[in-house]
C-alpha cells in the first residue's frame, strides 16, 4: 500500500488522550480529548509541508505522533515504505535517526554545560556511527560550516550562553544534520526569533533542504511564514485536516470556511490594503465532546442541513486540493 | 496640542554599576484618538520606554534624561506617590501575557474593584457596576465576571484586561505587545474592540509590537526602534512605503506575506548589538549596506526630512532604497 516516491504515508492516523475526572468515572463513560482525528496525508520526498492551524488544532501532537514521541491510538504510518507502528523500541531509535525532530526553543533544548562539538557530535557518538576521534571532529566541523557558523572551530568550542538565539536554532539544525536524515520535521523552529533572524533561518533551510537533499515538514501557526517557506500544507481545526494541497492554491483560492476566514486574517506588512475580514462567531473550543457532524459547524458562517449529520470527509476538488466541507 | 510628548528620554538600566543604554533619546508624542505603534526587535528598548513613561522600571532602571508630558503633568519627576495616583487614571498599561497579568487564585471582579476602590473614592457595589458595564463594552458575558482567571480562555483574558485597563477612564492606553499570544482570528478581534474603544473613549493609544504587519494595519502613525533609538518615525503609510532609515527597510524586507509575489526575503546580518557597550557612531552601522567612515565616528541626528517623518541616519534622503 505504500509507494517509493512518498518518503511518509499517513493513514487514518488518531491520538485521543483520556480525559481525567472524578472519583466517579469509573460509573460513566470514558471521555478523550481527540487531538489527532482520522488523519491521513503523503509527503513526496523533496517537499516541503507545512502544518497550520490556530493552538490546540493538534498540529504538534500530530508532529509527535509520526516519530512516536506520543504513541497513536489508531491509524497506520509509513516511512520510507516502512511500517512505523510495527518497529520496536530499538528500531524506533535507529529510525529516528533519519527522521529528526526541530524544536522551538533552542534555550530548551541544548544542555549550556556542553560545549557546541558535544552538543552537535553528541548523537554519532552515541549511535557509534563514527570510527574514530578524528572522523567525529572532522564531521562536527563541516556541519557547522553547512549551517554558517564560521569560524566553525570556534564555535565548536563554545558554550550556548556564548550565542545568540539565532545561532542556537542553526546549531540545532546541526544536530539533527549531522545524522544525514531523510525528513525533518520542524515545530515552529523560528517563531522564538526576531524578524531579520528568521529569515535567515528560513532561508538557511532552504538552501540546506538543496544541499542534502531533505524533506521538510513545518509546523507553524503563521500563513505568512508558512506560504514562504513551504509548497505544500495542511489546515487543521481540532484535530482534523480541514484542507491541503499545493501552497498557493490553498492561500489563493481557500474553500473551506475555516481557511477563508484563517486567510482573511493574517495582517500583510503593508498599510493602506484593504481587505475583507471574515470574522468568525466564538472561539476555537476544545475537541472534547464534539457535536456530531462537521467539528466547524457552531463557527460556521455557509451552515447547511447536511453538516448536522455526518462529519465530511476529505474530497478532492482539483488535482491534488482536498477540503473536508460539504458544501 | 498632544496629549503625551516624550522629549529626549534616556533610561539606563545598571549591571553592576555599568549602565546598559536601553533608551536613549527617545522624542514622540501621541494625540487623542491616536494610536502610535512602536515596533523593533527584542531589545531595542520599547517595552523599557513603555516602562519609564508609567515609571514601572525595575530597581536598577533609571530615567537619566528627558521628560514624559501626559496632558498637563510632567511624569519624570513626580514622586512614587503621586505616580501612583496616576497610575490606571491618567495612563493605564495592558501587558502581554494576558495569562500572567491576573492573580490565579482571585477572581476577575475583585482584582478590577480593587484598582478601582484603591484610586477612586467608590463604594463596591458601585465599582462592580461599572465592572458589569465594562464587561458588556469589551464584549465579555457580565454573568462570567466572578469566574477565577483560569475559567477564561487567552482571548477572553484580553478582553478582561482591556476592561480594567480602562476601569478606571483613562486619557492614554499603552498596550505592550496585547495580542502577540493570541491566534490570528482573536487577535483581530481584540484589535478591533481596542479601535472601537479608543473611538468611544477619546484614548491616545501606545501599541508596542514587534510585528510590523499588525502596525501596518492598526496604527496611525509608526515608530521604528533600534538598540535604544528611534531610527524612524512618521505616519504609518509614509514609514511602510517611503521609509528613509536602512533599518526600517530591511526590517520591512524581512517581512513574509500572503499577498503578492513569492520572492526570497532579504535578511539583515549580524546580530542587534551589546548595549552595555554599543558601537561607536550609528548603532546601526556595523550591520549596515551603506556605511561609510562618518557613520562609524559620529552619531546621527534625529532630523525631520519631510514634514512629520523623522529619521535618525546621516543619510536618510539620499539613500536609494527602492520599493
Amino acid at each position: 500500500m505504500s509507494t517509493t516516491e512518498n518518503i511518509l504515508e499517513v493513514h487514518d492516523l488518531q491520538k485521543w488522550f483520556p480525559v481525567r475526572s472524578g472519583i466517579l468515572s469509573f460509573f460513566r463513560e470514558r471521555r478523550y480529548v481527540k487531538a489527532v482525528d482520522k488523519v491521513s496525508f503523503n509527503v513526496a520526498h523533496g517537499d516541503s509541508l507545512c502544518i497550520v492551524g490556530e493552538s490546540g488544532c493538534g498540529k504538534t501532537t500530530l508532529a509527535r505522533t509520526i516519530l512516536r514521541l506520543v504513541e497513536p491510538t489508531g491509524g497506520s504510518i509509513f516511512f520510507r515504505g516502512e511500517d512505523v507502528l510495527r518497529k520496536n523500541r530499538e528500531e524506533m531509535r535507529e529510525m529516528r535517526l533519519k527522521m529528526q525532530l526541530i524544536f522551538q526553543n533552542p534555550y530548551e533544548v541544548l544542555d549550556p554545560r556542553l560545549q557546541i562539538r558535544t552538543l552537535v557530535g553528541e548523537a554519532l557518538s552515541i549511535h557509534n556511527l563514527v570510527a574514530d576521534e578524528e572522523e567525529l571532529k572532522n564531521r562536527v566541523l563541516k556541519v557547522l560550516e553547512d549551517v554558517r557558523l564560521i569560524p566553525s572551530d570556534d564555535f565548536a568550542g563554545r558554550y550556548t550562553h556564548e550565542l545568540s538565539g539565532g545561532q542556537l536554532q542553526r546549531v540545532c539544525i546541526a544536530r539533527s544534520l549531522i545524522l544525514k536524515p531523510d525528513l525533518i520535521i520542524a515545530d515552529e523552529p523560528v517563531s522564538m526569533l526576531d524578524a531579520s533572524i528568521r529569515t535567515e533561518i528560513m532561508n538557511l533551510m532552504e538552501d540546506l533542504k538543496r544541499e542534502y537533499g531533505l524533506t521538510y515538514i513545518f509546523i507553524t501557526h503563521d500563513l505568512a511564514q508558512a506560504r514562504y517557506i513551504g509548497n505544500q500544507i495542511i489546515v487543521m481545526y481540532l484535530g482534523r485536516i480541514a484542507e491541503m494541497g499545493p501552497m498557493e492554491e490553498v492561500i489563493q483560492n481557500p474553500q473551506h470556511p475555516y481557511t477563508k476566514a484563517l486567510v482573511s486574517n493574517v495582517p500583510i506588512p503593508s498599510p493602506d490594503e484593504e481587505r475583507q475580514r471574515i470574522m468568525l462567531p466564538g472561539e476555537t473550543p476544545t475537541p472534547i465532546d464534539l457535536p456530531p457532524g462537521c467539528r466547524f459547524k457552531p463557527r460556521c458562517q455557509d451552515m447547511g442541513v447536511e453538516c448536522g449529520d455526518e462529519e465530511p470527509e476529505l474530497r478532492e476538488v482539483s488535482p491534488g486540493h482536498f477540503v473536508s466541507c460539504w458544501r | 496640542m498632544a496629549m503625551l510628548e516624550v522629549d529626549n528620554l534616556s533610561t539606563h538600566y545598571y549591571l553592576a554599576k555599568k549602565p546598559v543604554r536601553a533608551v536613549e533619546n527617545v522624542s514622540f508624542t501621541i494625540d487623542k484618538q491616536e494610536t502610535l505603534g512602536v515596533a523593533g526587535e527584542s531589545g531595542c528598548g520599547k517595552t523599557t520606554t513603555a516602562y519609564s513613561i508609567m515609571r514601572i522600571l525595575p530597581e536598577n532602571g533609571k530615567i537619566i534624561g528627558g521628560s514624559v508630558r501626559l496632558g498637563e503633568e510632567e511624569l519624570t519627576s513626580k514622586t512614587e506617590e503621586e505616580m501612583r495616583k496616576l497610575r490606571w487614571r491618567s495612563a493605564s498599561i495592558v501587558f502581554q501575557y494576558a495569562m500572567n497579568a491576573f492573580n490565579p487564585v482571585i477572581r476577575i471582579v475583585d482584582q478590577i474593584t480593587e484598582v478601582m476602590m484603591e484610586k477612586e473614592d467608590i463604594s463596591e457595589d458601585e465599582a462592580t457596576k461599572t465592572v458589569a458595564a465594562l464587561f458588556n463594552e469589551v464584549g465579555l458575558e457580565p454573568s462570567r465576571m466572578r469566574d477565577y482567571p483560569h475559567e477564561f480562555s487567552g482571548g477572553m483574558l484580553q478582553r478582561a484586561i482591556i476592561a480594567q485597563a480602562l476601569s478606571c477612564d483613562p486619557k492614554l492606553i499603552i498596550a505592550d505587545e496585547p495580542v502577540t499570544a493570541l491566534d490570528v482570528i482573536v487577535q483581530n478581534k481584540i484589535l478591533d474592540l481596542l479601535r472601537k474603544l479608543q473611538k468611544k473613549y477619546d484614548l491616545g493609544v501606545l501599541f508596542i509590537t514587534h510585528d510590523l504587519s499588525v502596525v501596518a494595519e492598526n496604527c496611525h502613525s509608526t515608530a521604528i526602534m533600534y538598540a535604544g533609538n528611534i531610527v524612524e518615525k512618521g505616519t504609518t503609510s509614509s514609514v511602510f512605503k517611503q521609509c528613509l532609515h536602512p533599518y526600517t527597510y530591511k526590517l520591512i524586507g524581512a517581512f513574509p506575506s500572503i499577498s503578492g509575489p513569492k520572492k526570497r526575503l532579504e535578511f539583515i546580518p549580524g546580530t542587534p548589538p551589546n548595549l552595555l557597550n554599543p558601537p561607536s557612531g550609528c548603532k546601526f552601522h556595523p550591520r549596515c549596506p551603506f556605511a561609510e567612515e562618518i557613520c562609524t565616528t559620529d552619531e546621527p541626528e534625529y532630523r525631520e526630512i519631510t514634514p512629520g517623518h523623522y529619521v535618525r541616519c546621516h543619510f536618510a534622503g539620499e539613500l536609494n532604497l527602492e520599493g
